[in-house]
């Protein structure tokens, strides 16, 4: 038992196939329940609807709505859009996998905590350390070229975090977390005689890493990169921030322009189409790819010594954790010394619109903590189906409860302003369409979560409490339900984390009056208020740190 | 088996209906209705009002608060409910919302919108006590909209950037390449700078509007989200150059910063300095109608005219409330005129000269 959980990955940031090719094939096809299916149905329903929607939206857009945009818009936005994804995925990868590399497989001093630095960013929403890391650099205005010109008696140039490069950073610096995660558990997992058997056949070290090490740690780092990639297709907050132009920012762009929504919706179908696009291209990459290992004789690799390079080493891991963590939470916990000293900030912070803090607080906490609860609730009939009945439909089924991953938060928002309004009126500019918009974009993470605590579990506990008598929900209710509860409380951490951090569908849909906290930080950091801001962003941090580190405790390697 | 394929072919269809229905959304009810509403109401009158008002600002949070609360100290039984974000995105929601009205009260920072909106039978008829005072084009047809005060477009400078002899007279002075990296402005979803451009559409042509907005983008001209970054940088000493609404230029100078402030274009042959109101409108269907129209009439009071004036240095609309001492009189001026329904008229127009230029 204890040897397969160091085999696991890192149950929260959930592989794509791993679950697909654990399934037991064998599990019974028999008993197939038609409620069960029902239920699945409904959920998959449910989460679909938003997509086909804001596609059959764009399909029905003018022709000239089409024209227009292509002949001006799309092209440029793709190649934005594109290089963006490119160059953060790349930069996830390179510095996600050198640090594993560094925690894991090396001597350097103080690896353990470095794991928690390391992993600790992802509670920072990236267009929050955007926003420290704009008003420290900004070009001419910033503290840090303000400072060095108070040193240096003489302006320097410092590089500008906007545009492309400023935007590629600061997302790779808030991104690498996932590829960190994943590889770092590949890197622990990985067999030490793989690379024995590859330096006795001749290899160099240098050669055994790269020809042997790294193909076997391709499928996490494909998954982290994968994470990476569609994370950076949704971002709109830092790209807007940082002013560089990509779909999902270029849609709010449509929103703040013409009276005509359609624009809109053709941008929301091509940033969909390329979302899935990106999907099915790794989906495809990994299916070929098998890797086995022998569990029985697993040994961890002795960590390598870094020598004279352990000085360099440490300083390079100190400067990611720096600008990564340190800096960010820093300056806000700094600026929020600030607001609180400063009477006029802290009437404004205290007392916004008609409401004040704790009641933006309270938004954020309620709001991210119901779509927690129903994404975990929902995702569960999708995961009894397609864990306990594998067929062709289940497993399409729980398939297409992924979609939440390759849609954007902004189209989600659009397609429920569009769709809520004529449909269920009454839903309408209540938060509870924003909870629907969490719970749509965060199903996946919630239905691989409760499917990989389900196939965890073996089936004949239920049936044991079957042949003793249960009925099948008893069994469910008593046996069941209890001991996956870990592994969906998990899935639900992950969703109310991301809840939280959430920006532009909350943006499109809460109503007048309604704020989160991280609209809040938003609104404020957008209007230049930046010292106003921190407390809230603050409060965001250290309220992700939480149920993060409640999810890093399940890792191996942070216990 | 066979229950199983069943049950496919079921979810299939399910899946097929729930797509297509709500893809033929019931028709917006009716657009561009003649108000038959010819005598319109005035004054709501010292009834208690009291409920939820539902505000939807395209004037940013920090200048439409102090409003908010000299309100609700007059009426403490409102819960104002603020929504702010760019006119046409405000706009775009209303539009929306048309059969559904979730909004009570809309305001704009400048009159396209309220006007393009009041043709398409957004707004109701409202008279707000004090509207018989205020001159006639800041008042729409069938009196859908009502301005609200009338702020400038200039050029504020950081003194301690740019020598006097050196600053520029005219907005088309920001494309000499002398001002090259150093001007900032507010990008294209600021609804201030998109009226400037419906402005010199029609003050100018299509042509030349487009050369000006070219030469900024040649001129790398930085674009911001909104004015306070970009006087906030100007004060800063970021950029020697920005081009905002005059009230930005007091906000920064009152921080305590270095800056100076350009009427741009006075000269005889010149465009003149260009002007844009703000606007109230109350929705149509407005769920609080009371509370909405008891917001108008204090917008429209000498006690709401007097905070716009005061702690924000705009121009009051309604005569008899005095400027903020540092402001000067508009009438110093020589000022553009531009037709506001003809420029609300052109706003697709316009929208399709900045997506042509890519403008940020």
């Amino acid at each position: 038992m204890k040897r397969s959980d160091a085999l696991m990955p890192p149950a929260f940031l959930i592989r794509l196939n791993r679950v697909w090719l654990a399934r037991r094939r064998s599990s019974t096809r028999s008993a197939f329940p038609i409620s069960l299916a029902g239920l699945a149905g409904m959920v998959a329903l449910f989460v679909a609807i938003p997509t086909v929607y804001i596609f059959l939206r764009a399909a029905g857009a003018d022709a000239d709505d089409w024209q227009r945009l292509l002949q001006a818009r799309i092209w440029k936005l793709l190649g934005n859009t594109l290089l963006l994804v490119g160059a953060v995925t790349g930069g996830a990868l390179v510095t996600g996998a050198s640090m594993a590399w560094l925690t894991e497989r090396s001597d350097l001093p103080g690896r353990k905590i470095f794991r928690w630095l390391f992993a600790l960013p992802l509670a920072i929403p990236a267009y929050i350390g955007g926003i420290v890391h704009l008003a420290l650099l900004r070009p001419r205005g910033g503290l840090l070229p303000q400072l060095l010109e108070n040193l240096l008696g003489h302006p320097v140039a410092t590089p500008s975090p906007l545009g492309f490069w400023g935007a590629a950073f600061i997302l790779t610096l808030f991104t690498f977390p996932y590829v960190y995660l994943l590889s770092g558990a590949a890197f622990r997992s990985l067999h030490a005689s793989l690379e024995e058997a590859a330096r006795m056949l001749g290899y160099r070290p240098w050669q055994a890493l790269l020809f042997v090490t790294l193909p076997a740690l391709r499928p996490g780092l494909m998954a982290g990169a994968l994470l990476v990639a569609l994370d950076i297709l949704a971002e709109y907050g830092t790209v807007a921030l940082l002013r560089y132009e990509t779909f999902s920012s270029a849609i709010f762009v449509q929103l703040s322009g013409r009276y005509d929504r359609s624009a809109a919706a053709v941008l929301s179908g091509v940033l969909v189409g390329l979302a899935v696009f990106i999907l099915w291209a790794e989906l495809r990459m990994q299916g070929q790819a098998r890797f086995t290992q022998m569990e029985s004789s697993w040994r961890p690799a002795p960590p390598a010594p870094l020598g004279k390079w352990r000085i360099p080493a440490l300083l390079l891991a100190l400067g990611v954790v720096f600008t990564s963590l340190l800096v960010p939470v820093g300056v806000l916990f700094a600026w929020s010394v600030q607001a609180f000293l400063n009477p006029e900030t802290l009437q404004a912070v205290f007392h916004t619109g008609s409401q004040g803090f704790s009641s933006f607080a309270w938004n954020s906490l309620w709001t991210s903590s119901l779509a927690a609860l129903a994404a975990m609730t929902l995702s569960l009939p999708v995961a009894l189906f397609s864990v306990r009945h594998t067929s062709r439909l289940s497993r399409f089924i729980a398939r297409f409860c992924q979609v939440g991953y390759a849609i954007p938060g902004v189209v989600i928002g659009l397609s429920l302003v569009l769709l809520v309004n004529r449909a269920l009126p009454f839903l309408y500019a209540t938060p509870f369409v924003v909870v629907i918009a969490y719970v749509l974009r965060h199903m996946p993470q919630a239905v691989r979560a409760s499917e990989s605590a389900l196939s965890q579990l073996s089936v004949t506990l239920e049936e044991a409490a079957r042949t003793s008598g249960r009925t099948a929900l008893q069994a469910f209710g008593q046996v069941t339900l209890p001991l996956i509860l870990p592994g969906l409380l998990a899935g639900g951490a992950l969703v109310f984390l991301t809840s939280l951090k959430e920006l532009p569908a909350t943006l499109l849909l809460r109503p007048a009056g309604f704020d989160t906290l991280a609209v809040r930080v938003w609104v404020w950091a957008s209007d230049g208020f930046y010292v106003q801001a921190a407390p809230a962003a603050l409060v965001l941090v250290l309220a992700s740190a939480l149920p993060l580190s409640f999810l890093l405790r399940r890792e191996q390697i942070f216990k | 088996m066979f229950q199983n394929r069943v049950t496919a072919v079921l979810f299939m269809l399910i899946l097929l209906l729930a797509a297509c229905t709500p893809a033929v959304p019931p028709a917006p009810a009716t657009v561009n209705t003649p108000s038959t509403n010819t005598a319109p109401v005035t004054g709501a009158g010292d009834a208690a009002v009291s409920g939820d008002l539902v505000i939807y600002s395209g004037r940013s949070e920090p200048l439409i608060q102090p409003v908010l609360d000299a309100f609700k100290v007059k009426y403490p039984d409102v819960v104002v409910l603020l929504k702010a974000g760019s006119n046409s995105e405000l706009a775009n929601a209303l539009i929306e919302e048309q059969a559904n009205p979730q909004a009570d009260l809309f305001i704009t920072t400048e009159l396209f919108t309220v006007q393009s909106l009041g043709q398409s039978g957004i707004f109701q008829s409202y008279r707000p006590a004090g509207v018989d005072q205020i001159p006639s084009e800041f008042v729409g047809q069938d009196n859908t909209w009502v301005g609200l005060t009338r702020r400038a477009r200039v050029i504020m400078y950081n003194t301690e950037l740019v020598a006097p002899e050196d600053l520029p007279t005219s907005i088309f002075d920001l494309t000499d390449p002398k001002w090259q990296g150093k001007i900032a402005a507010a990008g294209s979803t600021n609804g201030s700078m998109q009226a400037q451009i419906a402005a010199m559409r029609q003050l100018l042509g299509e042509e030349e509007t487009e050369a000006w907005l070219q030469g900024l983008l040649d001129n790398k001209v930085t674009f911001f989200g909104g004015h306070t970054d970009v006087r906030k940088a100007v004060g800063a000493g970021e950029f020697s150059l920005g081009l905002v609404n005059h009230y930005y230029y007091h906000l920064q100078q009152a921080e305590g910063s270095k800056v100076g402030i350009i009427y741009p274009d006075q000269g005889e042959d010149q465009i003149g300095l260009i002007t844009n109101a703000t606007a109230a409108a109350v929705v149509k269907g407005a769920p609080n109608e009371a509370a909405a129209q008891a917001f108008m009439d204090f917008l429209l009071s000498s006690d709401g005219q007097k905070l716009f004036a005061e702690l924000n240095y705009e121009y009051p609309l309604l005569p008899g409330v005095a400027l903020h001492e540092k402001v000067q009189p508009l009438d110093r001026f020589r000022l553009a005129e531009v037709d506001v329904v003809q420029a609300a008229l052109e706003t697709d127009a316009t929208f399709d000269l900045i997506e042509k230029l890519g403008l940020p």
